[in-house]
């Protein structure tokens, strides 16, 4: 029985330092490969083009990986996303809205809609996955009701600010870069971000020690509606309207990215900013660079899921190899 | 400096749960400035008294003053707020976050909003120091020691400077050198009028670092003194109800010259070193420690549940003793705690179900359906065999009584016919009728040739029905006595091999 536990060390040590680094070398490696074999990729243009094609999903990630850290999980964002953004769209189109009045009215909407997922967590006590599976559907359900499954078209002026750059640098990677800081002091620094990594280590023991677990969650849950919606709120400007499909299936991105960056599902661990960075640049970088390979766009998908298998499984090593010790 | 009545009073407080009758009439008077040991045998319900003064727990009846004012902590927040601090024998670390995050984590230190890191870690060091701890304030916790988590989780609660602070079993993780330290700061604690409540297994400590002991046993207040005007013995008396009452059941049946298992030099670091024993077909061999000594370990140790650094176990098969290993061991035993829901019975479903669940593979018909007659047939047999009190078969599980319940555990095993039963405090938190009748289930199965080992802490139902007695102390076996042994003898033989142990460590 010695003889095993001695034995596994060299083991561990390997898949430890593959777990904590290894999706790092395995970005680098795939960013010289595209570079060298495709003339587009390595362009200033793509590489802005990708950031900015990221940033709306990062706004999400980030929100998702306050939730996640709290080990609990939102799938209701994208939802979130189309039924705010799709509100705000209707006031400007029918009640004529100013564009920055309306997409503040989708960014209350979307913590609105959080605080529902949060009632529903907290106060009746169903399990997150449970609860925002119903939303989800809730949610699209209502925003595909209100916008009688039409496209709503945004006025010019609204998808030029949706595209605008300064030189080089698309205003809403700026917006991006800022939200994702800010959460990730918010996460390191606050009480809040603390408080939301000790449930992470488990909801009785933080109750035992006396945080709040109960509203912290809640927020957590308004948050990440806020952060939903106003991702949202650029994926939309991006394109300049509303479609139906707006936020359909970025949930699922979202948890990947958060995953893929080494963000516990089960809580507690991993880094907002570097994480959330990771995860998007991988998936991006693949798909945009798939693109440029002229693959099947759908191979995309294939590629994608057999990465997230990747990082569930450095994430379930890294949880056994912590494990171990602390059950003497 | 120190108020004569600033003191902490704990009366009539009672507390039950559903089916289990945790306190009935517990109470205390602790003064400040003073150590006050709460001394009680596992489950006499020292750990829910001081929930209930936590605030994790709410009581049924019983008043609590502090410094002359009522209290009534709702929830551990409260207490806190009331400046009652509860160092937790379970520590509640987070393991993911820093020293320093896990200390201040309901209390950070703030600049401009965000959280002040170097202030925070600074103060943290601080703590550590007056602990005379060696801990990294930015370290992960996870990469901690369980000794090393004890002393964050003191320090967590001398950060607010309590005026009560409760220790429950703080030693057990330490060093001798961190005990050293602790008790320091407790003298300390002391020093500044802080009530100090003690709850430790160790009874040689409360002699070093308290002023007065209460003991309880059974959920009541059974004593209280000054330490100074007793014994180690006197208190393990109080602790374990008076011996002379008891009526060691005399057993005369010779000791099995037949081993059925025998263990050599069983050690798992540092909880058991060196245990070795035999049992024989048809005994029934009692592990008589306090909680803490390793007896569950022992009973885990044995069947695979923890991993051994050493040591050999060898069991009886048609050719004689043949080595085996823990897990393998495990499969041919019978396993009862008074965890009965850790056991794996599933508490929703049926009488009926549960007992049929280990041998379900051997009741299937053509194509792997279960056979239903056959496993009703089953279920009623042992029903019937262990008495168990039910409407019915097909009667929930949750809706039994805790007798009941651990009579459908052991009916579970009895269907797959074990041939050796390791029974962890079978009889915990049953009524007098559950628990005889136990007892002597555990006698027919001796009787049928089975070997069962014995851990209890109420010391008549051990002199019950044991064949021999293993007494265990710290992690050794320090003595075996057969069953006739006089129940003075037994109860001092812990208190003396405690003393030897001290001597030398």
């Amino acid at each position: 029985m010695t003889a095993a536990t001695v034995q596994e060390w060299p083991w561990r040590a390997l898949t430890d330092r593959i777990t904590q680094h290894g999706f790092l070398m395995v970005l680098a490696l795939l960013f010289v490969g595209l570079s060298l074999s495709t003339r587009a990729f390595f362009t200033l243009d793509n590489q802005m083009g990708m950031l900015h094609a990221m940033a709306p999903v990062v706004i999400i990630a980030a929100g998702m990986a306050l939730v996640v850290m709290s080990g609990k999980l939102d799938i209701s964002v994208g939802s979130i996303a189309f039924l705010s953004v799709a509100i705000g769209a209707l006031g400007i189109k029918y009640l004529s809205w100013h564009p920055l009045f309306a997409f503040s009215v989708s960014a209350l909407t979307g913590g609105l809609l959080g605080a529902i997922n949060g009632i529903i967590i907290v106060v009746l006590r169903v399990n997150p996955l449970i609860t925002t599976l119903g939303t989800m559907i809730m949610f699209r359900g209502v925003a595909l009701q209100l916008t009688d499954a039409n496209v709503i078209v945004l006025p010019d002026t609204v998808r030029h600010f949706g595209n605008l750059a300064a030189g080089p640098v698309y205003f809403d990677v700026i917006v991006a870069t800022g939200i994702l800081l800010a959460c990730h002091q918010l996460h390191l620094r606050t009480p809040f971000g603390r408080q939301l990594t000790a449930i992470g280590n488990g909801d009785d023991v933080a109750a035992r020690v006396g945080i709040p677990v109960a509203r912290t969650v809640f927020l957590s849950f308004v948050l990440c509606g806020v952060l939903a919606a106003t991702g949202g709120v650029f994926a939309a400007m991006q394109v300049g309207s509303v479609t139906t499909f707006l936020g359909q299936g970025l949930e699922f991105t979202a948890v990947a990215i958060v995953v893929v960056g080494g963000i516990s599902l089960f809580g507690g661990q991993g880094s907002i900013l570097g994480g959330v960075l990771l995860g998007a640049l991988t998936f991006e970088m693949i798909r945009n660079g798939l693109n440029h390979l002229g693959a099947n766009p759908y191979s995309y998908r294939l590629v994608g899921g057999v990465i997230i298998f990747i990082a569930m499984y450095a994430d379930a090593l890294k949880r056994r190899s912590r494990n171990e010790p602390s059950g003497l | 400096m120190m108020e004569p009545n600033r003191s902490l009073v704990m009366q009539g407080i009672a507390k039950a749960y559903p089916g289990v009758v945790a306190l009935e009439d517990a109470g205390f008077e602790a003064f400040a400035g003073e150590a006050l040991a709460v001394m009680g045998a596992n489950g006499a319900g020292k750990s829910t008294l001081m929930n209930i003064l936590g605030g994790e727990v709410q009581r049924d009846r019983g008043v609590i003053t502090l410094a002359g004012h009522p209290i009534d902590p709702a929830s551990p927040r409260e207490a806190a707020a009331l400046g009652i601090a509860f160092v937790h024998q379970e520590l509640t670390m987070l393991p993911t976050m820093t020293v320093a995050e896990n200390i201040f984590i309901d209390a950070f230190p703030l600049q401009h909003g965000l959280i002040d890191t170097a202030s925070m870690n600074k103060q943290a060091a601080g703590l550590l120091n007056r602990l005379g701890a060696i801990i990294e304030p930015e370290q992960i916790v996870e990469a901690l020691s369980t000794g090393d988590r004890q002393m964050v989780e003191i320090a967590r609660a001398l950060r607010r400077n309590p005026s009560v602070i409760i220790f429950d079993e703080p030693t057990s993780s330490l060093t001798q050198p961190e005990k050293e330290s602790l008790f320091k700061v407790i003298r300390g604690l002391k020093r500044d009028g802080a009530v100090v409540l003690y709850i430790t297994h160790f009874i040689e400590e409360i002699f070093e670092i308290c002023d007065r002991v209460t003991v309880l046993r059974s959920g009541r207040t059974v004593g209280s003194g000054a330490i100074s005007g007793m014994t180690s013995d006197a208190v393990l008396r109080l602790m374990l109800g008076d011996v002379t009452t008891t009526s060691a059941k005399s057993k005369s049946r010779p000791a099995s010259s037949n081993v059925a298992l025998e263990v050599r030099g069983l050690t798992r670091r540092p909880l058991l070193s060196d245990i070795s024993f035999d049992i024989g077909a048809g005994e029934v061999v009692g592990i008589w420690g306090l909680l803490g000594s390793g007896r569950t370990e022992l009973m885990r140790a044995l069947t695979g549940l923890d991993p051994i650094n050493a040591g050999t176990i060898r069991w009886r098969t048609e050719d004689g003793l043949a080595p085996i290993t823990p897990r393998a061991l495990h499969a041919l035993t019978g396993f009862v705690t008074e965890d009965r829901r850790g056991e794996g019975l599933l508490l929703p479903h049926s009488v009926e179900d549960n007992i049929a669940l280990p041998s379900l593979s051997k009741l299937t018909s053509w194509f792997g359906f279960i056979n239903r007659p056959q496993k009703a047939a089953l279920a009623s047999s042992m029903i019937a065999q262990l008495g168990i009190k039910i409407a019915g078969p097909k009667q929930a599980v949750s809706t039994l009584s805790g007798g009941n319940q651990q009579k459908v555990v052991l009916g579970r095993w009895l269907a797959c016919g074990p041939k050796l039963y390791l029974l962890d405090e079978p009889t915990r938190g049953l009524d007098v009728n559950a628990k005889a009748e136990l007892l002597s289930l555990a006698l027919k199965l001796a009787h049928e040739g089975a070997s069962v080992l014995l851990v209890c802490s109420e010391f008549d139902e051990l002199m019950r029905v044991c064949d021999r007695y293993l007494v265990m102390v710290r992690g050794r076996i320090v003595a075996t006595l057969p069953g006739s042994v006089d129940p003075g003898n037994l109860m001092s033989a812990l208190s003396r091999s405690k003393a030897v142990l001290e001597a030398a460590p």
